[in-house]
């Protein structure tokens, strides 16, 4: 922290967990605003314990500027999980070489986004087999431009997002011979935009077509609905997904959707600032939602937080997603500050146990890695340690990573199951209930996620079903898949 | 930190006195607050120590002098010593409602629903009575998941005071959260008919139709909705608020007032603030908007001028200067102040917006032209971006440039009728053989003048009719474009388009899309049309 209150201090990093050296354990790219990112290579695999090695300098990955955060995806299918990381200034992709290096293709893809970039999402969003790619931007900004911002007192402090202008955020059509061509105008995408923060794609209609959903910072989120023929319209007013209940715009930050109530549809949940709290935002299977925070029981425990990094995560594989949030202010506390301590922004983590579609705020029985008070921004799950429940990445401002181990979920059966990403996973487990969860890196707070799908079953120890519905629509079925293990369907 | 003291424990007393159980208050560290405010914060704690320091002094005074610090220390956000000392202020005076309901939204404020809730509900009892308590005990009960708890809370307000909005507000989003969709419409329209101003209420009456099946409605709601919160009316918050002798607190509630549309009120604020905060460029910004908003555009100039004077980077200031320029016609002024606010911030799309318009508007065609370019490129929200630079494109005499950058328009802005209404004039009159297409012309305009009956569409039509040489249908159209110019109160239009109507009956065709005097201004579209394959 510089002490001068610049306002790209309180907004990284983030984290990606994937496995870039395909050896089947997560490796972890964490992202360094001040310095250069690192990537860390999980030895799991090698030496069947959980140590990593940093492998920056092997990999060839150099960040450039002040980075933020990070995607996944395989831009070139040649099977090998390609990164791109968002900065305040010209975002890079490192495309994998397959061989544990990679090559900054930035701007010869065309991927090197100027702006201020938060945010990204990898999605096959025209179905060609091909992801696209989607870069949320913030505001215009830069050190020179800076603001001073006071509180009440008129002491120092950072400043709210109003203050700066939105800046358009991207979307590059994936040309499938290693570049981008940004269609955000042609896509409709460019048509409203506001301070992007969250972004996270799904088929939140049911039509089978990926469609990208945007949570930005004091202004009405989007939704933008895939029209099947390369353009979006944003429907998140009437999909009443725009706003709070009371017809507020919020400070939306991190953000998943999910299959929270197992209706088989995808349910938003968004991390707000302190005083607002979070949003459950549920789904009729149409992609028309009710905001039920209150009534599910997480909007009075999440008042006091203002949360980034986010994630529907099965903690204790019962078939239920669970909420996990990362927390930290954004502005300085006075009273801290009069004590002389200068990044005043701590807050600890929070978890939120599903009780059949309620939430019950289980923080403190997760352990006391969630009572520490962090300034924690990005959040990536994976399950690390390869025992079958999902583990997770924080990523802190200011701090160290934190890596948190599950130690319950592995208590329960489970089954896992790799698919391409993007694809929906419906799971019919032995006790009859079926259950739909799609693969994706995308969500969170400028983080990447494991990709594999993870289903807890719960006491149900016979073998499952598994229906798997890739990205261009096609399905496969497989019956009498084997529980406590990955599988991988064709 | 827990003290125990004993009221009036300096003197002894003939019967034991009473025992609080208290909290320590301590003056903060204020090296980061304001002068102003340190000023303040010392004083009133000079004061409150005399009183708990003073012989004898009744709890009441002794509560109020703590409830004062309370307040003093909560405007200032140092919320942990406002706590304390609104605590002491309850324990000295368990009857006063004032303390349980400030440290309500002190609990508020700081996310802590529980307490605020808890302590929301305190006052209450001791004000049952109370419309603002009644409605923040209701929010709590809405905000824990209550809505058949907070129903009866919003009822006795709405008893006690029937033209409450926040009431009414609260009882429909209580019965949204049932998912009682025709109560919430029933709620929300009367909110929004008690203040059609709170358009806040848009939304919410926008999703009680839509669940009740009703999109049209919903629809139109969304359209209309406002982003200003809507509470109660709050006499000790109000207070609270207006406390602090410092700049944000002026501009806070100078902001709050704009918000509210009282100009006069934020011009009041602001000029508090500039009182306390002289060299604050963003101060004398708002007070000349807040001027400018009630007409006083000199004042505003001034106000503008002394920004940029203190910070000559002040982009904000140059932009609102330029404005006034332009609209008064000084265009050299407001391309010199456009400028300025670009050159500190390039990104700044509405400055260069309307530094090509006023370059366009000021007959600098070739000049508006790449600053409207730039804004295409980078920002694709603004359709006028694209239309002023085909407007210059028109003035230019490049016809064939124009249809075509049109053409492409059309096809990125389907509901944008602007564009279409251009492209069809351009293909009805141009001067240019190769550009002119009346099929085309008319066949865009179909569409249009089936939905829009205004005097410039109409004119069009009656060009393109002229074009394919139904000189009939031209002179009918243009009279009808007469007609309308001179219902919307505009004769002065309908004198100048006399001119066309006489070419037509003399059986010629139009030759100019847009007179010398005639605007080409983009002019944003109501309901999407189906448009014709360009």
């Amino acid at each position: 922290m510089t002490g001068e209150f610049y306002y790209r201090e309180i907004m990284a990093p983030g984290v990606a967990l994937f496995d870039y050296d395909n050896d089947g354990d997560l490796d972890v790219f964490a992202v360094q605003s001040a310095g250069p990112s690192r990537l860390f290579r999980n030895d799991l695999s090698s030496t069947r314990a959980l140590h990593f090695t940093d492998v920056t300098a092997a990999s060839g990955i150099v960040t450039n500027g002040y980075a933020m955060g990070v995607a996944t995806g395989d831009f070139n299918n040649d099977g090998c999980v390609d990164l791109y990381v968002t900065v305040l200034g010209p975002n890079q992709l490192f495309k994998n070489n397959c061989d544990g290096t990679f090559t900054d293709v930035s701007r010869a893809s065309r991927t090197d986004d100027a702006g201020w970039s938060v945010s990204a999402t990898f999605f096959d969003y025209d179905r060609d087999g091909y992801v696209d790619l989607f870069v949320g931007n913030y505001v215009e900004y830069s050190i020179a431009a800076n603001k001073q911002c006071f509180s009440m007192s008129g002491s120092l402090d950072y400043c709210p997002p109003h203050i700066y202008r939105a800046s358009p955020s991207h979307l590059y059509h994936n040309n499938r011979d290693g570049t981008f061509t940004d269609v955000t105008v042609k896509s409709g995408v460019g048509r409203e935009y506001g301070p992007a923060l969250g972004t996270v794609a799904a088929d939140f209609n049911g039509d089978g077509w990926p469609d990208l959903y945007v949570a930005n910072d004091g202004q009405p989120n989007q939704l933008w609905i895939n029209q099947q023929n390369g353009t979006f319209k944003n429907l998140a007013l009437l999909a009443g997904v725009a706003l709070s209940p009371e017809g507020l715009a919020k400070s939306s930050m991190g953000i998943d959707a999910g299959d929270f109530d197992n209706d088989g549809d995808e349910d938003i949940f968004i991390t707000e600032l302190t005083g607002q709290g979070h949003d459950l935002y549920v789904n009729d299977g149409r992609g028309a939602f009710e905001e039920r925070s209150a009534q599910s029981g997480i909007r009075l425990a999440s008042l006091p937080f203002t949360g980034f990094g986010a994630g529907w995560i099965d903690i204790d594989n019962d078939g239920w997603l669970d909420l996990v949030t990362v927390n930290g202010a954004v502005t300085q506390d006075v009273e801290s500050l009069a004590k002389n301590e200068k990044f005043s922004l701590q807050q600890k983590k929070q978890v939120f146990r599903n009780v059949g579609g309620r939430f019950e705020d289980a923080t403190k029985l997760a352990g006391s890695a969630f009572e520490a008070r962090e300034v924690s921004r990005g959040l990536a799950f994976g399950d690390i340690d390869n025992d079958g429940d999902l583990d997770m990445v924080v990523g802190n401002d200011n701090g160290p990573l934190r890596l948190l181990i599950n130690n319950v979920g592995s208590r329960k059966h489970w089954v896992g199951v790799q698919a391409p990403v993007g694809s929906r996973v419906a799971v019919t487990a032995s006790d009859g209930r079926t259950i739909w969860r799609r693969s994706h890196t995308d969500g969170s707070y400028e983080s990447a996620r494991d990709p594999r799908v993870l289903v807890g079953l719960g006491d149900a120890a016979g073998q499952v079903k598994v229906k798997v519905v890739r990205p261009d629509g096609t399905t496969v079925e497989q019956n009498d898949v084997a529980i406590d293990r990955y599988n991988k369907l064709p | 930190m827990l003290a125990i003291l004993v009221a009036g424990c300096s003197k002894p007393a003939s019967k034991p006195a009473p025992t609080y159980t208290l909290r320590n208050v301590t003056l903060p560290d204020l090296s980061h607050a304001v002068p102003s405010v340190q000023q303040q914060l010392k004083d009133g704690y000079a004061a409150l120590q005399a009183k708990i320091n003073g012989a004898a002094t009744p709890s009441e005074e002794l509560s109020t002098a703590y409830g004062q610090m309370g307040m003093l220390l909560m405007a200032a956000e140092y919320r942990g010593e406002a706590e304390s000392a609104l605590l002491n202020a309850q324990t000295f005076n368990t009857r006063d409602p004032r303390w349980p309901y400030y440290l309500g939204h002190l609990y508020r404020l700081k996310g802590d629903a529980v307490n605020s809730y808890a302590s929301f509900s305190r006052a209450l009892e001791l004000q049952p009575d109370d419309v603002a308590t009644l409605v923040w005990v209701g929010e709590g009960d809405l905000d824990g998941g209550r809505p058949d708890a907070a129903k009866p809370r919003f009822e006795r307000a709405l008893s006690l005071q029937p033209r409450s909005v926040a009431a009414q507000y609260g009882l429909g989003r209580a019965a949204l959260a049932k998912q009682d969709y025709s109560t919430a419409v029933e709620h929300l329209e009367k909110a929004l008919s008690l203040d059609p101003l709170a358009t806040v209420i848009h939304y919410p009456l926008a999703m009680a139709y839509r669940g009740a099946g009703n999109q049209e409605k919903a629809q139109a709601h969304l359209a209309l909705r406002g982003t200003l919160a809507l509470k109660p009316a709050d006499p000790l918050m109000d207070r609270l608020n207006a406390l602090l002798n410092s700049a944000l607190s002026y501009e806070v509630s100078g902001a709050d007032a704009m918000d509210r549309g009282d100009f006069k009120a934020a011009e009041t604020s602001f000029r508090k603030g500039v009182d306390v905060a002289p060299k604050e460029p963003s101060l004398h910004h708002k007070l000349g908007t807040a001027l400018a908003l009630q007409g006083d555009k000199n004042g505003a100039v001034q106000q503008f001028e002394e920004a940029i004077r203190l910070d000559p980077k002040f982009v904000k200031a140059h932009y609102s200067l330029a404005v006034i320029q332009a609209d008064a016609g000084q265009t050299a002024a407001a391309v010199q102040h456009f400028t300025a606010a670009l050159n500190a911030e390039p990104g700044y799309v509405e400055a260069r917006l309307q530094l090509a318009h006023a370059l366009r508007r000021s007959g600098q065609l070739e000049a508006s032209l790449p600053h409207y370019a730039e804004i295409v490129k980078a920002d694709s929200r603004l359709p006028e971006a694209r239309f002023g630079y085909a407007a210059a494109l028109i003035r230019l005499r490049k016809y064939a440039e124009a249809r075509d950058y049109l053409t492409d328009a059309m096809r990125t802005y389907p509901n944008d009728l602007a564009f279409n209404n251009a492209l069809a004039r351009i293909l009805a009159s141009a001067p240019d053989d190769k550009v002119r297409d009346g099929r085309r012309a008319a066949s865009i305009m179909q569409p249009v003048v089936s939905q829009i009956r205004a005097s410039d569409i109409l004119e069009t039509m009656a060009m393109a009719q002229a074009e394919l040489g139904q000189f009939t249908e031209a002179v009918r159209w243009q009279q009808d474009a007469i007609a309308s110019a001179e219902r919307a109160g505009s004769p002065g239009i309908a004198q100048r388009i006399t001119d066309n109507l006489r070419l037509y009956q003399a059986r010629r065709p139009c030759r100019m899309p847009y007179r010398p005097d005639e605007p080409i201004e983009f002019q944003p579209s109501g309901p999407a049309i189906q448009s014709p394959n360009p």
